[in-house]
């Protein structure tokens, strides 16, 4: 590795304009969690801070991976691929059965894994497992994908994940393939048999969100929430809130959704409390912000000194831009209630804590860049 | 990047890649716009209507704060009636259910607290009703209740770690509830309140917006900038009213009257000891009412209570409506807004109408046959006649016909204009309410008939109100001045300011001061010599005049018999009034009931006022009782009493 060490004494890179993005996000965030949360956990926990602090903790425990990820060469990940992969796998498998003081669930659903002081969705863990098991594989077999059905054959290989996440969380599974169906149009020459399967997998999707039972009552409300009754409630609220915000907004703080209407402001909706705070400015700001921090990986791919590194930052891309994409989406009700959080501002933990191991490991693809060589 | 080839062949990021790559953040991108238009088009085409919704969904956690009602004081503070602060305990189920652990801590400091409260109970609101927020455990606790509820949640150790920190979702609310320190005394005067602040009688009624303080609100709006403000807007509590009363001339009053009643309680019929017995106690020289009581008495902490006057089976007997009536009656002010004849408490008004106008003088003598005859005979207490009567010895033995004859002088002109005078059929004004319109209760002057103003004269055939009898019966003898009574002398802030006073309001003169001196000389005489003598304070010089009015229907021998007295003869401090409305007796035609009373009342209210004897004691009336009874001696009554009972029989 000498040449490398050469090579990075003379002109050592780090991305800081995606890692001030990124920094610049979660204390936004966590502004619009206090915000947002302050008032019911006020009259939940006797603490308008409650959420706020676990947040902190969130991100602080975010940030060791995050620092990890950074600081790591990334081509050290891909030994780990297959395993991260079958790994996944099999905890996704896990969460299904009813181990006690292992699993946990949450409205209704086994999603949760006990780990110690720490529990975890091993469905985002996945998401990771996946973009850095197909970087891996697509740098091996990169000719290949050239013929569409060695595509097709990688897609199939997902098959057995998407089925064990999709369980428990249809959303994060479609996630998965998308991100995966991203990283593959990328690495394929081929153009339109993609926009093809893209066309066939929105098609599947709104076959299957029609058609299985417990959505259906989501469909009914995303189509007709003033009628919906109580499962319309998320999402009409939030539409009130949007609406409500006007051009410049309420003012920081001034929300009046977030007083109780809107439920769980604080995790998916928290995009609705925004609009309705900071109005349309502020939420082309935040989208801005999102459009900048993809901008940033797009150049960091670009420049990446491999195809692995390039790979793993278009997979993360495309993961970020997905789950924003799709919780803004929900927000104002253009598809029906899925459960994705907005990157770096929904409160959460597991979500966070993977996408800033992601970030991390974009950050260490940025450090591999020559300067020289950036185009 | 063909520069640095490498030994071991790297894969590259390719060309087409990038392209790829850039094409894909246009799409996402480009996804991301078409969702900042999404949100454009929902707030232009929504905007206004979802801002209506949001504003109208918004409850602004408005919350009252209660006012203080005012106090009602009699003249040297002391209280008769306030408002006490009480807590409501509230339980947020949805806190105690967010826990486990805030349950039991939740429950035990509960039911420790509130001896009232029941675990069990508790226990099963918590589980049938987790989601309300707002469930009234108990009502009107008192804060001594409260306070060791709130301290034990407050409790910190010496570091200031909260000992208790599970007790968790128990609130309280504050009211006021209204109390009455005397339970009982001058009820009907104070009347009391219901539902809240509102007065239903007495005082309580005539006086309740002044009573009632302005709410305090804490309440969130938006400011034309759509913020939120959150705002608190402190109660303006009630203003305090001093009245005239005196607690202890009040309490005087009462314990006589209930005496009285106690020892006439089934004395003739199974019955009470009367309909009615009540007594005013005024200062003449400015209208000021120093007690007033109305028997029976009812509780004023427990108003609706009928068990004082009905028996258990007897209330059960009862429908609503003939309750609501009971209670209604029960709660009347007899003094202010029952009209009645007075009877022959009237005669002094009508000698003093004569004399003022000189129609009649203290020389004149009149022959007393037994009565006069007009459409039909009207006949004397004595039916033999009392022969020849001066005028003053007309009042000391309150003869009828002498009284008839004086009416063939007077005329029916000046007696109408002077009974005007004096204030009948008219309301006196008094600040209390109820005060009934008795025009219509009175003979006008066109309307009246010989016989009518005859009857009139010695007090029949007429209503009036025994407050209207008390204030023209102040002005006759204070030298004429016609003070509009009242009962209330200053309003307060709730500070104890004094906002306004009530200064005495000399209304008329009613007669001049040669005919008030004359009337008062009379009067003196009725009692030291005539058919009051029964109300004789032995030691005082006093004056008065008997009433027995016969009730319709004259053949149901139903009586109303009143005295009415002043003390002291020179300068009289205060004049009382006392009707017994059919005292429960055989023979209930004799004002000595009411003279008894009087007397007994007198006794202990003229040491109380400062008022010392001014006359030799004679040792009359030693030793009677509110009864009329001689403790020591057997039998005998003054003879005057027996001798009184002007029993103005009509034959109809």
């Amino acid at each position: 590795m000498s040449r490398r060490e050469r090579g990075e004494k003379k002109t050592t890179y780090f991305d800081y304009n995606l890692l001030f993005i990124i920094i610049f996000l979660l204390c936004f965030g966590l502004v619009m969690l206090f915000s947002t949360s302050s008032y019911t956990s006020a009259n939940k926990y006797g603490d308008s801070a409650h959420y706020l602090k676990l947040q902190l903790r969130n991100i602080a425990v975010g940030l060791i991976p995050m620092y990890l990820f950074a600081k790591i060469d990334y081509h050290f990940w891909k030994k780990f691929g297959l395993f991260a992969y079958i790994a996944s796998i099999l905890l996704c498998v896990m969460v299904m059965l009813p181990i006690p003081f292992l699993v946990r669930s949450s409205h209704g659903k086994a999603r949760w894994l006990n780990l110690g002081p720490l529990s975890f969705q091993p469905s985002e863990l996945a998401k990771l497992a996946v973009i850095i098991f197909l970087a891996m594989l697509l740098e091996r077999i990169l000719k290949q994908l050239d013929q569409f059905r060695n595509v097709i054959k990688v897609m199939l290989m997902l098959i057995p994940l998407f089925v064990v996440v999709a369980v428990n969380n249809l959303s994060t599974a479609v996630i998965i393939f998308a991100i995966a169906g991203c990283m593959l149009f990328v690495a394929s020459r081929k153009v339109w048999p993609f926009v093809g399967i893209a066309g066939a997998g929105v098609g599947l999707i709104a076959v299957f969100t029609f058609c299985v039972g417990y959505r259906s009552t989501r469909v009914d409300a995303w189509l007709h929430p003033e009628t919906a009754g109580d499962a319309g409630l998320q999402p009409l609220m939030g539409l009130y809130a949007i609406g409500s915000g006007k051009i410049f907004g309420k003012g920081l703080g001034q929300s009046l959704q977030k007083l109780g209407n809107v439920p769980e402001a604080q995790n998916d909706m928290i995009f609705s409390i925004i609009c309705e705070e900071l109005g349309l400015f502020g939420a082309v700001c935040v989208i801005l912000l999102y459009v900048l921090l993809l901008w940033r990986m797009m150049v960091i791919a670009n420049n990446a000194k491999d195809l692995y590194g390039a790979l793993l930052v278009s997979g993360i891309m495309s993961h970020m831009a997905i789950q924003v994409i799709l919780n803004i989406a929900v927000v104002t009700n253009t598809i029906p209630n899925t459960g994705v959080t907005l990157p770096f501002i929904s409160y959460g933990g597991t979500s966070l804590v993977f996408l800033m191991a992601e970030m991390g490991l974009a950050l260490s693809v940025s450090r591999g860049i020559h300067l020289d060589s950036i185009r | 990047m063909k520069r640095r080839k490498k030994k071991k062949p790297v894969q590259k990021f390719r060309g087409y890649m990038r392209t790829k790559l850039m094409a894909l953040f246009l799409i996402l991108s480009a996804a991301l716009c078409f969702l900042i238009g999404r949100i454009t088009w929902i707030e232009h085409k929504n905007g206004a209507a979802y801002e209506k919704k949001v504003l109208s969904m918004q409850s602004y956690d408005s919350k009252t704060i209660p006012y203080q009602r005012g106090d009602i004081v009699d003249r040297s503070g002391t209280v008769l009636a306030t408002s006490v602060a009480v807590y409501n305990v509230i339980l947020d189920c949805t806190v105690v259910n967010d826990k486990e652990e805030y349950l039991e801590p939740t429950l035990q400091a509960l039911t420790s607290c509130f001896p009232e409260l029941k675990e069990s109970e508790i226990r099963d609101i918590i589980r049938t009703k987790k989601d309300s927020r707002y469930v009234v455990l108990a009502k009107k606790v008192p804060y001594e209740e409260v306070q060791p509820f709130i301290e034990l949640q407050d409790k910190v150790d010496k570091k200031g770690v909260k000992v208790n920190p599970d007790i968790k979702g128990v609130w309280f609310e504050k009211e006021y509830q209204r109390e009455y320190p005397y339970n009982s005394l001058a009820a009907s005067v104070i009347g009391f309140t219901s539902a809240g602040n509102v007065g239903t009688t007495g005082l309580e009624n005539y006086y309740n917006s002044t009573l009632n303080g302005v709410n305090g609100r804490e309440y969130g709006y938006l400011d034309s900038d759509s913020d939120f403000e959150k705002t608190v807007i402190a109660a303006r509590d009630g203003d305090t009213i001093v009245t005239s009363i005196d607690v202890n001339i009040q309490s005087i009053v009462e314990k006589k009257i209930e005496e009285f009643n106690k020892k006439y309680k089934d004395n003739y019929f199974k019955d009470d000891g009367s309909v009615n017995t009540s007594v005013i106690v005024m200062n003449p020289n400015n209208g000021e009412i120093l007690a007033m009581a109305d028997y029976p008495f009812f509780d004023l902490n427990n108003p609706r209570d009928l068990t004082g006057i009905y028996s258990e089976s007897q209330i059960e007997k009862m429908s609503d409506d003939d309750k609501m009536n009971a209670l209604n009656e029960l709660w009347q002010n007899f003094c202010v807004t029952a009209t009645y004849e007075p009877g022959s408490v009237q005669k002094p008004f009508t000698v003093a109408a004569g004399l003022d106008t000189g129609t009649i003088n203290d020389k004149m003598t009149f022959v007393c046959d037994g009565g006069e005859q007009f459409d039909r005979w009207v006949r004397c207490v004595n039916k033999n006649g009392h022969g020849v009567e001066t005028v003053r010895k007309t009042l000391m033995d309150s003869c009828n016909d002498a009284i008839m004859q004086m009416t063939y002088k007077i005329g029916k002109k000046n007696f109408s204009t002077y009974q005007a005078n004096f204030g009948f059929g008219q309301k006196t004004g008094i600040d209390l309410p109820g005060e009934p319109n008795t025009s219509s209760l009175i003979y006008k002057e066109e309307d009246m008939k010989p016989v009518d103003l005859a009857t009139n004269a010695f007090g029949q055939n007429y209503n009036c109100t025994m407050i209207q009898m008390a204030s023209a019966f102040s002005s006759l003898i204070n030298g004429g001045t016609y003070y509009q009574p009242h009962v209330v002398t200053r309003v307060t802030d709730a500070s104890g300011n004094t906002i306004s006073t009530v200064e005495p309001k000399a209304v008329k003169q009613t007669v001049s001061q040669s005919t008030s001196d004359q009337i008062r000389d009379y009067l003196y005489s009725v009692v030291s010599e005539g058919t009051g003598g029964t109300a004789k304070v032995d030691g005082y010089s006093m004056g008065g005049k008997t009433g027995t009015a016969e009730k319709l229907p004259r053949k149901n021998h139903k009586y109303l018999v009143s005295f009415m007295g002043f003390a002291p003869y020179e300068n009289p401090q205060l004049v009382i009034y006392c009707t017994v409305n059919e005292p429960n007796a055989k023979d209930e035609a004799h004002s000595y009931f009411a003279q008894n009373i009087t007397r007994e009342i007198l006794k202990e209210v003229l040491p109380y006022m400062n008022i010392y004897p001014d006359e030799k004691k004679t040792g009359k009336n030693k030793g009677l009782d509110v009864t009329g009874e001689n403790a020591q001696y057997t039998g005998k009554n003054d003879g005057t009493a027996s001798r009184d009972g002007e029993k103005k029989k009509e034959t109809e």
